[in-house]
């Protein structure tokens, strides 16, 4: 498994089987995603009517930047009022679900994709803004753009976790996207050095990658981000920046969809690699320690001199 | 952050691993404890299966020719995460390229690099947790040693700096399972446990939540032999589907624990409708149908006549359990009988539990019979004895770790990172006893 889902597992085999008409039974589960998500799964009126509630921890941001629209968008007819305690909730009724197979199929992919959208809001309203900032700009000369335009907009803040946050910024001809990440860690502080490292190296080392964004490490906030309030200047090196700069190519509508699961899941995904390479250490370090113990028990003398004794019990010494 | 999420209860038994969130009423996952990785990794340097291959001569004198070794070292790209865990490893392994793993034998973990391994997709693939932010409720067998414990907590700790971890014997969460019960007053952890899955059962005598480990007996009859019995009398009668899938079909949807097999038989003959017909369909869509007859209730009669089945063990599961019991310390034998907990997917046919119950009554009381007569008068108070059958008895030991990984205590009762960084892996050694007295 070298890519994480975008999806949730779970919901999406839960529906999969409730779809194919399996016979209805009661469901109440409270289930975990990354960044502090949570989803309730239940069925609190009858067994054919399943709640789907979800609960993140920076929603009030999302809905600033638009999640709510988002979230209609994909789930209009399903929506309902929130369920006490969380965000969104939808509410799918099995006896009323679209006939053809390619569309419940879709459905439920949709569902399971409801973290995805919900932080997709903010990237979405980002590409909007650079779409609109590209076109004005488009009708001035770099000296002459206003003040506006060359700016760009204002930087959208996700603290989608307590200590970390997304930054995303639109300028005229790009998107930025940074990451505040912290490292409980001393050892995953390294590793997540290399990595990052190597996505610079790797970047200009293989001529397929050049069209990557380019990625940015620094353990101070980037120049981006001056200005924007709450952020901790501590410089122990606990915190790292790590920026994104998606070039107008990244941004076709074609390609967005995909670039925004892409990014969204940088964290767990980088923090996922981070632990696949400890497991890879370990892995040889198993290795290594059978081979010396062949080797002790090769160096054990063959026929080791025990002391012979004679019938009475008394021993013989070899002298000198 | 950390203070809200539920804690992560992880199952991994031999055969299947139950995975969930702490607060749920049944796993989130349940799939085969089995891993695939590409064929060649381990299993090409010939030597045993589930081993770290060890090559002829060690690697660093063998010049970088040594098997397995220069395989590892020779690694360039992602190899390490070209595996699937679970059904997907099952489906990978029919294909070409993969061969299947299974890193629990007998309970105990054997390969430590695949369980690895196995650990890192549930959490990130189906658990879609950061195990920073979760605290962790493993299970392990009774008589576990300690330094499996140990290698695990280095494990979560290390690889996955997992906030708090809880390693709980499996029997002892199978009793807290069964307090859902409406039988259950006091909510002790002095029992029986019946521990029946499908390789193997145990019989494991628990006091006051520790294993008494030198009591603890294992059947070689489970859930699989039963399935070949039924295979065995479906072949005898030449139906025209026997095979071993639908075997198991009828065992789990037909199969019943009767009071007299001699009755039973006679009534059968009697009334005819218990005789039912199953219908198979087959992947291409053609169905067949078959009989099902005495099967219903033979199957789950080798627990209790394994003569019928077996001709090496031939101990009756009642005998076992009673053996068990007199073979602890006196002074929890009352404890014991009185609370006999079932547990696992073989334990689920109807009226298992009250047959059990009525043949070890019949030994208690035969032998509390046999005694006052030879004391020449003296008159017993008598034996309680008690099964107890609760409604989350298939997934008994994962339930038991929701419903204790939910207390609010639970997370005291955990060994924190920051503990295990100040002392070392040794601080698994030893747990405070969860939902034993003391706590709420």
């Amino acid at each position: 498994m070298l890519l994480l889902d975008y999806h949730n597992v779970l919901i999406h085999s839960l529906l999969t089987e409730r779809f194919s008409g399996s016979t209805p039974v009661s469901i109440d589960q409270v289930v975990s995603d990354f960044d502090g998500v949570t989803f309730h799964l239940s069925t609190p009126e009858s067994k054919t009517k399943i709640l789907i509630s979800i609960q993140v921890k920076c929603f009030r941001e999302l809905v600033q930047y638009g999640a709510q629209q988002v979230l209609e968008r994909e789930y209009g007819p399903y929506i309902v009022d929130p369920e006490p305690g969380y965000d969104f909730s939808v509410l799918i009724d099995l006896e009323n679900l679209p006939a053809e197979q390619e569309e419940k199929h879709n459905l439920i992919m949709r569902l399971a994709l409801m973290k995805r959208n919900a932080m997709a809001a903010p990237f979405e309203r980002a590409f909007d803004e650079f779409a609109k900032l590209s076109e004005e700009a488009s009708r001035y000369t770099t000296e002459s753009a206003p003040q506006g335009v060359k700016e760009g907009g204002e930087v959208m803040a996700i603290h989608y976790r307590e200590e970390e946050a997304i930054y995303i910024k639109a300028s005229h001809d790009r998107v930025t996207v940074i990451f505040s990440t912290v490292f409980r860690e001393e050892t995953d502080r390294i590793f997540g050095k290399v990595f990052l490292q190597e996505f610079v190296d790797a970047r200009r080392r293989v001529l397929t990658l050049q069209n990557a964004p380019q990625v940015l490490f620094r353990n101070d906030p980037p120049l981006e981000l001056a200005g924007v309030p709450g952020l901790q200047n501590v410089n122990d090196g606990t915190l790292s920046y790590v920026t994104f700069v998606l070039f107008p190519r990244h941004l076709t509508p074609q390609r967005r969809y995909e670039n925004i699961s892409h990014i969204q899941i940088f964290r767990d995904y980088f923090h996922y690699h981070i632990k696949a390479s400890k497991a890879y250490i370990h892995t040889r370090m198993r290795k290594r320690t059978a081979d010396f113990l062949q080797v002790l028990n090769r160096a054990r003398p063959e026929n080791e001199e025990r002391e012979r004794k004679t019938a009475s019990g008394r021993t013989f010494r070899v002298q000198g | 952050m950390a203070s809200q999420t539920p804690a992560v209860v992880m199952d991994n038994g031999t055969g299947y691993s139950k995975l969930g969130f702490a607060g749920n009423d049944s796993p989130s996952f349940v799939f085969p404890t089995a891993i695939a990785t590409k064929a060649g990794a381990g299993s090409a340097a010939g030597s045993a299966p589930g081993r770290p291959p060890v090559a002829n001569k060690p690697s660093f004198l063998a010049g970088g020719g040594g098997g397995a070794s220069s395989h590892l070292s020779a690694k360039r790209g992602t190899e390490d995460l070209d595996y699937f865990i679970g059904d997907e490893a099952l489906a990978a392994a029919n294909g070409p390229g993969y061969a299947i793993n299974y890193p629990i034998r007998h309970g105990q973990i054997e390969n430590w690099d695949h369980m690895e391994r196995f650990w890192s997709n549930s959490i990130f693939k189906y658990l879609r947790v950061e195990p920073e932010d979760h605290y962790f409720l493993l299970t392990e067998p009774p008589l576990n040693p300690p330094e499996n414990r140990e290698n695990t907590a280095e494990i979560m700790f290390e690889s996955f700096n997992c906030a708090g971890l809880y390693i709980a014997v499996q029997a002892v969460l199978a009793l807290a399972a069964s307090w859902t019960s409406s039988k259950v007053t006091d909510r002790s952890l002095t029992g029986t446990v019946i521990d029946s899955g499908d390789g193997v059962t145990h019989v494991i005598p628990v006091a006051e939540g520790y294993v008494i480990g030198s009591s603890i007996k294992s059947i070689p009859i489970a859930g699989r032999d039963i399935t070949y019995f039924v295979q065995s009398l479906l072949r005898d009668r030449g139906e025209p589907d026997s095979s071993l899938k639908t075997a198991e079909k009828v065992k789990e949807e037909y199969c019943y624990v009767c009071p007299d097999i001699v009755k039973e038989f006679a009534r059968y003959d009697r009334e005819p409708d218990r005789f039912l017909k199953h219908t198979v369909t087959s992947p291409n869509g053609r169905s067949v149908s078959i009989d099902v007859g005495y099967e219903r209730f033979l199957a789950p009669e080798i627990f209790f006549n394994p003569e019928i089945y077996s001709s090496d063990f031939l101990t009756p599961l009642p005998n076992v359990v009673d053996g068990v019991i007199q073979s602890s310390p006196i002074d929890v034998r009352r404890g014991l009988y009185k609370n006999i907990v079932l547990s696992g997917g073989s334990t689920l046919y109807k009226d298992f539990g009250r047959r059990l119950q009525r043949d070890i009554r019949h030994l208690v009381d035969a032998r509390i019979r046999a005694s006052e007569a030879r004391s020449g008068g003296a008159r017993s108070g008598g034996l309680d004895v008690a099964v107890v059958t609760h409604k989350r008895q298939r997934h008994g030991p994962w339930f038991g770790g929701s419903l204790l990984g939910q207390t609010p205590e639970f997370r005291s009762y955990c060994h924190t990172k920051a503990e295990y960084d100040e002392i070392g892996p040794s601080i698994v050694r030893r747990f405070a006893l969860l939902g034993g007295p003391g706590s709420a």
